[in-house]
């Protein structure tokens, strides 16, 4: 580092840093903390802290058999869209790096106009393409155009982690006998570790947190993923401000775990995204 | 590339009698294709697609005729339309704008020597790790009139008070500041990696030339990370003018189209089941996307 802070910069940055926690956890408590109040509580109590504290929105949310097949729901269609987009991403990402062939700068560049088109300008024509394939109100539908968002973007981050490994040691194996799957399997794969878990991590939360694609596709409620299922708590009768929050944490908690578990990875991933340095 | 000379590799050349190029050009369409046939199929065909039904009166279960731009033509004229124009412009303005001067800040007061750097960066990462629905629906309820944390804030320091936040004048700055939050992380990130390399050196020669904080920022910081910045500018400016979750969850679009914005009233198009027009409202969003992309897609081949 160039130099030391002086007292005066010291001040200044930490109560920035301090303003700045605030504003970022604020929200977080926030709902944690109406998770855990009655509705009287919200409404006629009005305080930041929780007074009476209270389990009882989780119970109720837990002991709803739809809010637990709407969490099977989106750990299915989560884990399914990640496995198979990590699966071909990869595929795609080695061949666009290691081999050469005439479309190649071709295919790349339709790669990275996926990942650029919004599902915005998407969601009419494929209700409408999913709808005809028979695939309307499932999961496996729902799973095969979260391919959309996941396929391009994981293929492009694994294509510059593909990029910044030497093919040395993948030849060596090559010469030794090895066949190039065998030396993508064995070599590659292994020193691409953290591009395979901030994709996987990417895919995961995209499709869990994915609402619009879900809340157009998915009809039946015994088929509704989690975001789909909260906020048709919002759009019914009555707000049950306690319960929706709970199922918030609910939702939240898996994913914010998952990501900072694998901080180091995402940050790093990210910064490949978007940067590409 | 090297190893396509490799003695091994001709060898296996022999055997199946197409030559070690031809193999590995069939090799890279076969490891590519699962990709490639995703996208043409759920991208690049829905893509024509959209921009074809735009251009029709189809509506869902119907027969489609070609009207030529009379979609476009009927949506220039709708107040609605001409309201989501606006609304789309000043909300992703203001949000960007917002994102820029504290995203730019926050990275440098987190690039100072400070103490557990790594913890404040973890801290800066939580918005964006929760999930989209849940920051917004968190959000919704903070502004509620009744029990909702700023109301309930001006009721603790004394203001007797009370706000819709979510009302037709305060629901546009509501939103601004909730998608802000959510999305100004990613910003931060981008450009705390690109400041950590630029080269300490510059720095230090700087300071021996006598060159102010100020001038070092304007003439070392600005040009080292510029690329970065447009970059980032760029794909979050198609992000955040593709979101629907937080005009959805904060307002619906509402009070009286007060918040409405391209996707939203697009997706109410297709719950009215006229896809036709409610194409042309996403395809109108077209030009700009594809002025954005084109950028960024020239900016990363620039690398």
């Amino acid at each position: 580092m160039l130099t030391r802070l002086t007292l005066g910069q010291k001040t200044v940055y930490y109560s920035l840093l301090v303003l700045l926690a605030v504003f970022i956890l604020f929200p977080i408590y926030y709902m944690f903390t109406v998770s855990l109040k009655t509705p009287r509580d919200i409404y006629r109590v009005p305080s930041l802290l929780v007074p009476n504290p209270t389990t009882q929105n989780y119970v109720d949310l837990f002991g709803k058999q739809d809010f637990l097949q709407s969490i099977g729901n989106s750990l299915l269609v989560a884990t399914a869209a990640t496995v198979i987009s990590v699966f071909i991403s990869v595929l795609a990402a080695y061949s666009l790096v290691r081999l050469k062939y005439r479309f190649r700068d071709g295919f790349s560049r339709l790669i990275l106009f996926s990942y650029l088109t919004p599902s915005a300008l998407l969601f009419i024509p494929l209700s409408v393409i999913i709808a005809r394939l028979g695939l309307a109100n499932t999961l496996q539908g729902l799973i095969f155009v979260y391919l959309t968002f996941s396929a391009p973007l994981s293929t492009w981050l694994l294509m510059g982690f593909f990029r910044s490994i030497p093919m040395d040691l993948e030849e060596q194996a090559m010469v030794d006998g090895a066949t190039r799957l065998q030396a993508m399997y064995r070599i590659l794969l292994p020193l691409s570790t953290p591009g395979l878990v901030a994709v996987s991590v990417f895919t995961f939360t995209g499709a869990w947190n994915e609402l619009l694609l879900a809340l157009i596709f998915i009809t039946s409620p015994e088929k509704r993923t989690v975001p789909v299922a909260l906020q048709y708590l919002i759009t019914g009768d009555t707000f049950r401000w306690g319960l929706i929050m709970a199922g918030s944490v609910a939702a939240a908690v898996p994913v914010m775990v998952l990501y900072y578990l694998a901080q180091r990875f995402v940050v790093q991933g990210l910064a490949a995204g978007a940067v590409k340095s | 590339m090297a190893h396509q000379a490799r003695p091994l590799a001709q060898g296996q050349k022999a055997q199946s009698g197409l030559t070690l190029h031809q193999r590995n050009s069939i090799f890279g369409y076969a490891l590519v294709a699962p990709v490639v046939i995703c996208l043409l199929a759920l991208v690049f065909y829905p893509f024509v697609f959209a921009i074809w039904i735009s251009f029709t009166d189809q509506i869902v279960g119907g027969q489609a005729k070609f009207i030529g731009l009379g979609n476009y033509i009927y949506l220039a004229k709708t107040p609605s339309f001409q309201k989501t124009i606006v609304n789309t412009i000043v909300l992703v303005a203001s949000v960007q704008g917002l994102k820029l001067v504290f995203g730019l800040g926050i990275a440098l007061l987190l690039n100072q020597p400070i103490r557990g750097r790594q913890i404040w960066r973890g801290l800066v990462l939580l918005p964006w790790a929760m999930p989209a629905f849940v920051a917004y629906l968190t959000w919704k309820l903070m502004y509620a009139p009744n029990g909702g944390a700023f109301n309930v804030m001006l009721d603790l320091m004394g203001i007797p008070i009370q706000l819709d936040f979510l009302s037709r004048e305060l629901a546009m700055p509501s939103v601004i500041l909730a998608t802000f939050w959510r999305g100004f992380p990613f910003w931060v990130i981008s450009f705390l990696a690109a400041l950590q390399n630029i080269p300490q050196e510059l720095y230090e020669a700087a300071a021996i030339d006598g060159a102010t904080t100020w001038q070092r920022f304007q003439h070392i910081t600005i040009p080292s990370i510029r690329h970065v910045i447009l970059v980032v500018v760029l794909l979050s400016t198609i992000w955040t003018t593709n979101g629907f979750e937080n005009v959805w969850l904060l307002t619906q679009g509402g009070p009286s189209d007060a918040t409405m914005t391209f996707p939203v009233l697009s997706y109410f198009g297709l719950q009215s089941l006229r896809i036709g027009e409610a194409s042309a409202v996403s395809v109108a969003m077209l030009p700009v996307f594809a002025m954005l992309a084109f950028i960024i897609v020239n900016l990363l081949k620039e690398d």
